[in-house]
């Protein structure tokens, strides 16, 4: 409430800045004019003569030049009209200020601003850390930690995945490397390692990413992350009969409960493999759930995030997509239903965009 | 509440611009006091709303809301206080909130002080800001609002990015915004003498004061900006043609040659449409700058904000105004009357030629500044226009209108005595081949070029100290009477010698520095000694030290002199492991102007560092050049006759005090 | 004098300074402006030995070798080409293998780029623009480097669903 009542205040404030003029029938300033300026040119000839900084011939040049110009400038000052007031224009002015003012300032602010949000400094907050956001603050302090004690290899392997949760890429694979080699090289640290490279080229299975991934393969030939990435590397680089044949075999002898065994099934599906219809939503949903309630929690801050930035610019086809995708994942049907008619919406006056969208939501396993 | 007050101030802020745009005009045009006298309260509403708007971003900062987006991307809660500030401005957002705070600081300042101008003309001046104004307030809600909200927000903020904070990086670019956004004021006062249809000499003396202030301002800017990259990027240069440099440099030198040739129309009523050109292109030279830097055509050492749909958006901006303006002259420049008449050979014919070579200068750096970016868009090859470049076509240039400088005072008005002024500077021309001589025997077999350009720079100095001898009588008069005259020069004339002589002092500093450098570069072991121009220094031992977030070495040198120990240096490397970055702090031993410069490179595996030390010789004079000449400029804004809102010397107490 | 040739005295000065300007221009851009070129450009263009040009590209990982007296060399590579590079001298702080790096110099007989001059200069996103360009044209750019982490906070379908 007190928001309104200041913002009240600040357009009080602003239309009696354009009505105080107005309202004053004898304007204070009726303002300067040229023949000051040159009566105090004059003055400073005299000066300037007396102290003998200039000669007296030269003086009386200047004399004569800036009299002429005095005279013009009075005459000019005579001709013009006298000021005078012109009631209707100032009533219109009036108007303008309290109707027009609050009128543009509250229809653009109400598009830009967001008054239902209350101020979060800092220092109100720490003491209710809220739980969905703990991890940024814990990346601080190891980060902190390892400062101090870069050969921690714990540490490093505890920093990684969440640098990489955060998209911090390029850090999570300097963190990767280092728990490598400070805590001993794994066919999962490698095929983490290699994700992290993926993520810094936007998600393309880059040389060295898929390096990496062969290098988890030698260490641990049945390592699932290692196995379904260089899958994917076959399906980018087109050899989408190879992709299936990783795919395959990698089912073959997964234990029937491994939880990434619809993700996988679903890539099978893409490149035209063996089908293995399932749905994989539920599913994956259950996998998610397995994970630690922090990593949830923290993702579903991002995804509020995201939701928040797409109601303010509804044309970014992709972003949609993830959220719908995300809402998926986490076994949300409903919200990601209400998301998907949210972006129809949003890009409907797009023929392009709106087509985009369907294929996006096609891959997702969505027809309409 | 503070975030969302901040916002709204801000609408309200392009609400009353759009009022200021227009009312004023209107009134104006039927001659209704009250109606021109709105621009005035408006101005002044505006830099209050626009200063909440700014004040409420930097508690923002200060109190690390992360609620908003502006602080969550560009701050970070373990910052130090001093750099959650700086850091305001040192983000795309903060820095336009800046901006339009300054414009607005200008506009409040005109409207609170500009009581000695006639109603009508404040009337349009003000009218004019607020068309800039109310542009750039758009710009900065539609494009780069920094008060846009995040509903759930994060516990810490991104950026803890360790280059960034630097006091140099912080202070500099608000100096350069002064400078830049003060030009504004001499813009709007040249479109509003194109709407009205009139100038003459008074409009000279009243739009004089404003582009000094900006002037001034620009200049400690670019000095600031200058040694910052000295001292900072660790590789000893001061200067690197960079576009966001040049960018800076364009609205300086066309800067510079406006308040020359304001200085004739103010004297002689002469050069009428040229001035009111040359405001407007200082000011787009000023916009260009700021389009420079905002939409990242170019690519640049200081590259920080890149984003092109902004810079379509300030391409929007500054095709309006720059071609709107320049339309608006083309229209009625030929309406306005002649001026006084003179001789090629006089202080106008002298203050001519300083135009022509500062703007050719000018065009010289816009030239090779938009080159690589034409060439890019005709043939699709991507160049760079280097150094080189600048010192074959801007040095010559520059050159020429050294030589010219010291003859410009000492011309009379209207019709001057070449001979004359030339036996007046005898001294000074004794003075450089004194000097020319002297450098050639001391350098015997260096470069030839050098000692021809410190004569230059004696010229010019000792020709800035002729000029106030001649006027206060030195040596020809007792002394008493010189002394009594001296008090009675207006203080622009001390002024010029200090700004004139400030040019020839940075002048003996880019000479010193380029052709009396050595440098040694290589690796040390603790214990090694480099000998380098009469100093040895002795790398006593490198430790490691921990800092708060970072992990840092430390080298410590021992300066000796003839045996005798002058100073200890410890130039350090910082690391930030977890973020895979590293800074280098350089060391600097100041000897009178002269420098030892110290930088770490990196330490090699059998224990020694890599190390790049340089003796610049009288380097510092290359900044106090700048800013003896900015002190100059505040002479002459101190100077009665100069000063806002003190048209008759009764009222000085009221003037305005020149901003600190 | 007349008015007239005082202002015809005028112009012609004007004239002659800008005609003199303009030719050190002209000679300046001729001998002093400085090609831009990747490793790849490099092979296609055949640039000779001894013509200064910029070379931009990715610090090959891996090839990053110091010598004695701070010499060092490393590869500069644009996804389809890669060049070495030797240079002498400190390398700036803001150098790394992987990331965007622009160089100075010429090619020497053996093919080696000899840089006097070693720029790391980019933004936050790591990436010089002109570097960036010329990736991006070659089609060696997925994403958009400058797309904001938030925009890959949910990444590929596959990932994140592993663990």
């Amino acid at each position: 409430m007190t928001l309104w009542f200041v913002f009240a205040l600040m357009t009080v404030a602003a239309v009696f800045a354009v009505l105080w003029p107005l309202s004053r029938s004898r304007p204070s300033g009726t303002g300067g004019s040229e023949t000051v300026v040159y009566k105090d040119q004059l003055a400073e000839i005299d000066r300037d003569l007396a102290s003998g900084i200039i000669a007296a011939a030269e003086a009386d040049a200047a004399r004569v030049e800036i009299s002429r110009r005095l005279l013009a400038a009075a005459d000019e000052g005579q001709r013009e009209a006298a000021p005078q007031a012109n009631l209707k224009l100032r009533r219109v002015a009036a108007i303008l200020a309290l109707i027009g003012l609050p009128l543009v300032a509250a229809t653009l602010y109400l598009r830009l601003g967001a008054p239902q949000l209350g101020d979060f400094p800092l220092a109100g907050r720490s003491l209710v850390a809220d739980a969905s956001q703990p991890l940024v603050n814990l990346v601080a302090q190891v980060e902190a930690h390892l400062e101090k004690n870069p050969t921690d290899g714990r540490g490093w392997t505890v920093l990684a995945p969440v640098l990489s949760r955060l998209g911090r890429y390029d850090d999570a694979v300097r963190a990767y490397r280092n728990a490598i080699n400070y805590a001993g090289d794994s066919a999962e640290r490698r095929a983490d390692l290699g994700e992290a490279l993926m993520g810094t080229a936007g998600g393309v299975v880059t040389a060295d990413a898929k390096a990496e991934f062969e290098r988890a393969i030698a260490l641990n030939a049945d390592d699932p992350k290692g196995n379904y990435f260089l899958g994917l590397a076959a399906e980018q680089d087109g050899r989408k009969t190879d992709a299936a044949a990783i795919w395959q075999a990698m089912l073959a002898k997964a234990p029937a409960d491994a939880p990434w065994r619809p993700l996988v099934q679903a890539a099978l599906v893409r490149v035209g493999g063996v089908a293995a219809p399932a749905l994989p939503d539920s599913a994956m949903a259950a996998a998610k759930d397995m994970n630690d309630t922090d990593r949830s929690a923290m993702i579903r801050g991002m995804v509020d995030r995201l939701a928040t930035r797409l109601k303010q610019n509804g044309d970014d086809v992709e972003g949609w997509l993830r959220l719908v995708r995300a809402y998926l994942v986490m076994g949300e049907r409903d919200k990601a239903m209400s998301a998907l008619s949210d972006a129809r919406q949003a890009v409907a006056n797009d023929a392009e965009r709106l087509r985009q969208l369907n294929e996006g939501l096609k891959n997702l396993g969505l027809d309409g | 509440m503070i975030a969302e007050a901040g916002h709204y101030a801000l609408v309200l802020a392009l609400g009353l611009a759009l009022i200021q745009s227009t009312v004023p005009l209107l009134g104006a045009r039927w001659r209704d006091a009250a109606l021109m006298n709105v621009a005035r309260s408006t101005a002044l509403a505006q830099l209050l709303f626009v200063a909440m708007s700014f004040i409420a971003l930097v508690t923002l900062h200060v109190t690390s809301d992360f609620s908003v987006v502006n602080v969550y991307e560009n701050s970070h809660s373990l910052k130090p206080l001093i750099y959650k500030i700086t850091g305001v401005w040192g983000n795309h957002e903060g820095s336009m909130l800046l901006w339009v705070s300054i414009l607005a600081l200008f506009g409040g300042l005109v409207a609170a002080f500009g009581n000695n101008l006639p109603l009508s003309l404040r009337a349009h001046v003000l009218a004019v800001q607020a068309w800039v104004a109310g542009a750039f307030y758009l710009f900065i809600l539609m494009t780069s609002n920094p008060f846009l909200r995040i509903a759930n927000p994060p516990i810490e903020g991104r950026d803890l990015n360790p280059i960034l904070q630097d006091i140099g990086l912080a202070v500099h670019p608000p100096m350069l915004y002064l400078g830049y956004v003060g030009f504004s004021i001499s813009f709007s006062f040249a479109v509003a003498a194109l709407l009205e249809g009139r100038i003459d000499a008074a409009w000279a003396r009243w739009v004089r004061p404003w582009t000094l202030m900006a002037w001034i301002f620009l200049t400690l800017g670019i000095a600031m900006g200058s040694y910052w990259a000295y001292y900072e990027l660790g590789w000893g240069g001061w200067w690197f043609w960079d576009p966001v440099e040049n960018a800076s440099l364009m609205p300086w030198l066309a800067g510079t040659a406006l308040l020359h040739s304001a200085l004739v129309m103010e004297k002689r009523n002469a050069l009428k449409v040229w001035t009111i050109l040359l405001s407007i292109l200082t000011f787009s030279l000023s916009l260009l700058g700021t389009f420079l830097v905002r939409s990242g055509v170019l690519t640049s050492v200081h590259a920080f904000a890149t984003d092109p749909a902004r810079g379509v958006f300030i391409l929007l901006i500054l095709c309006v105004f720059i071609g709107g303006s320049l339309s608006l002259f083309a229209w009625r420049a030929s309406a306005l009357k002649q001026g006084g008449l003179f001789a090629p050979i006089s202080r106008e014919g002298a203050l001519v030629l300083n135009n022509l070579f500062l703007t050719v200068a000018c065009a010289t750096v816009l030239t090779g500044t938009l080159y690589p970016m034409a060439y890019e868009v005709l043939s699709s090859d991507k160049i760079s226009v280097g150094a080189p470049f600048f010192q074959l076509t801007f040095g010559p240039v520059f050159v020429a209108l050294l030589l010219a400088v010291p003859f410009g005072p000492l011309l009379a008005w209207k019709r001057g005595d070449l001979l004359g002024a030339t036996q007046r500077l005898l001294a000074a021309g004794i003075a450089a081949l004194i000097a020319i001589a002297l450098v050639w025997a001391w350098t015997y077999g260096g470069a030839t070029l050098a000692p021809l350009a410190i004569g230059l720079a004696v010229f010019v100095v000792m020709g800035a100290l002729c000029d106030v001898a001649e006027r206060i009588g030195l040596f020809r008069m007792p002394l008493s009477i010189s002394l009594r005259r001296a008090r009675g020069l207006p203080r622009a004339a001390w002024g010029t010698m200090f700004a004139h002589a400030g040019l020839g002092i940075a002048l003996i500093g880019i000479v010193c520095e380029t052709t009396g450098n050595t440098e040694y570069i290589g690796a040390m072991r603790p214990g090694d000694v480099v000998p380098i121009a009469g100093y040895q220094l002795k790398l006593d031992g490198l430790t490691p030290r921990p800092g708060p977030n970072f992990s840092e070495t430390i080298a410590q040198f021992i300066v000796k002199r003839d045996g005798a120990t002058v100073s200890t240096m410890t130039p350090s490397k910082r690391s930030f492991a977890t973020r895979g970055m590293s800074t280098t702090e350089a060391a600097l031993l100041t000897r009178g102007a002269s420098q030892l410069y110290i930088s770490l490179g990196d330490a090699t595996a059998d224990g020694a560092i890599a190390v790049r030390i340089y003796h610049k010789p009288l380097v510092l004079l290359i900044w106090w050049g700048p800013v003896l000449m900015a002190f100059g400029g505040l002479l002459s804004l101190s100077d009665r006759r100069l000063r806002v809102g003190a048209p008759k010397p009764a009222k000085a107490p009221r003037a305005l005090q020149p901003a600190e | 004098m007349t008015r007239k040739q005082r202002r015809l005295t005028l112009i012609c000065g004007a004239l002659a300074v800008l005609a003199i300007a303009a030719g050190l221009v002209l000679n300046a851009l001729r001998d002093s402006i400085v090609f831009f070129s990747t490793p790849s450009m490099v092979a296609e263009k055949h640039i000779g030995p001894g013509k200064r040009f910029r070379l931009g590209g990715l610090v090959q990982p891996g090839s990053l070798k110091r010598g004695e007296n701070l010499a060092v060399s490393f590869s500069v590579a644009d996804g389809s080409a890669t060049l070495p590079v030797a240079y002498t001298g400190i390398l700036p702080d803001l150098f790394r293998e992987g990331q965007g790096v622009v160089a100075e110099g010429a090619l020497d007989a053996s093919g080696t780029f000899r840089a006097d001059n070693v720029l790391a200069k980019h933004d936050e996103t790591y990436m010089p623009k002109e570097v960036a360009d010329a990736l991006k044209k070659q089609g060696h750019w997925k994403d958009d480097y400058g797309a904001k982490p938030s925009a890959s906070a949910a990444p590929q379908p596959a990932q994140g669903t592993m663990r």
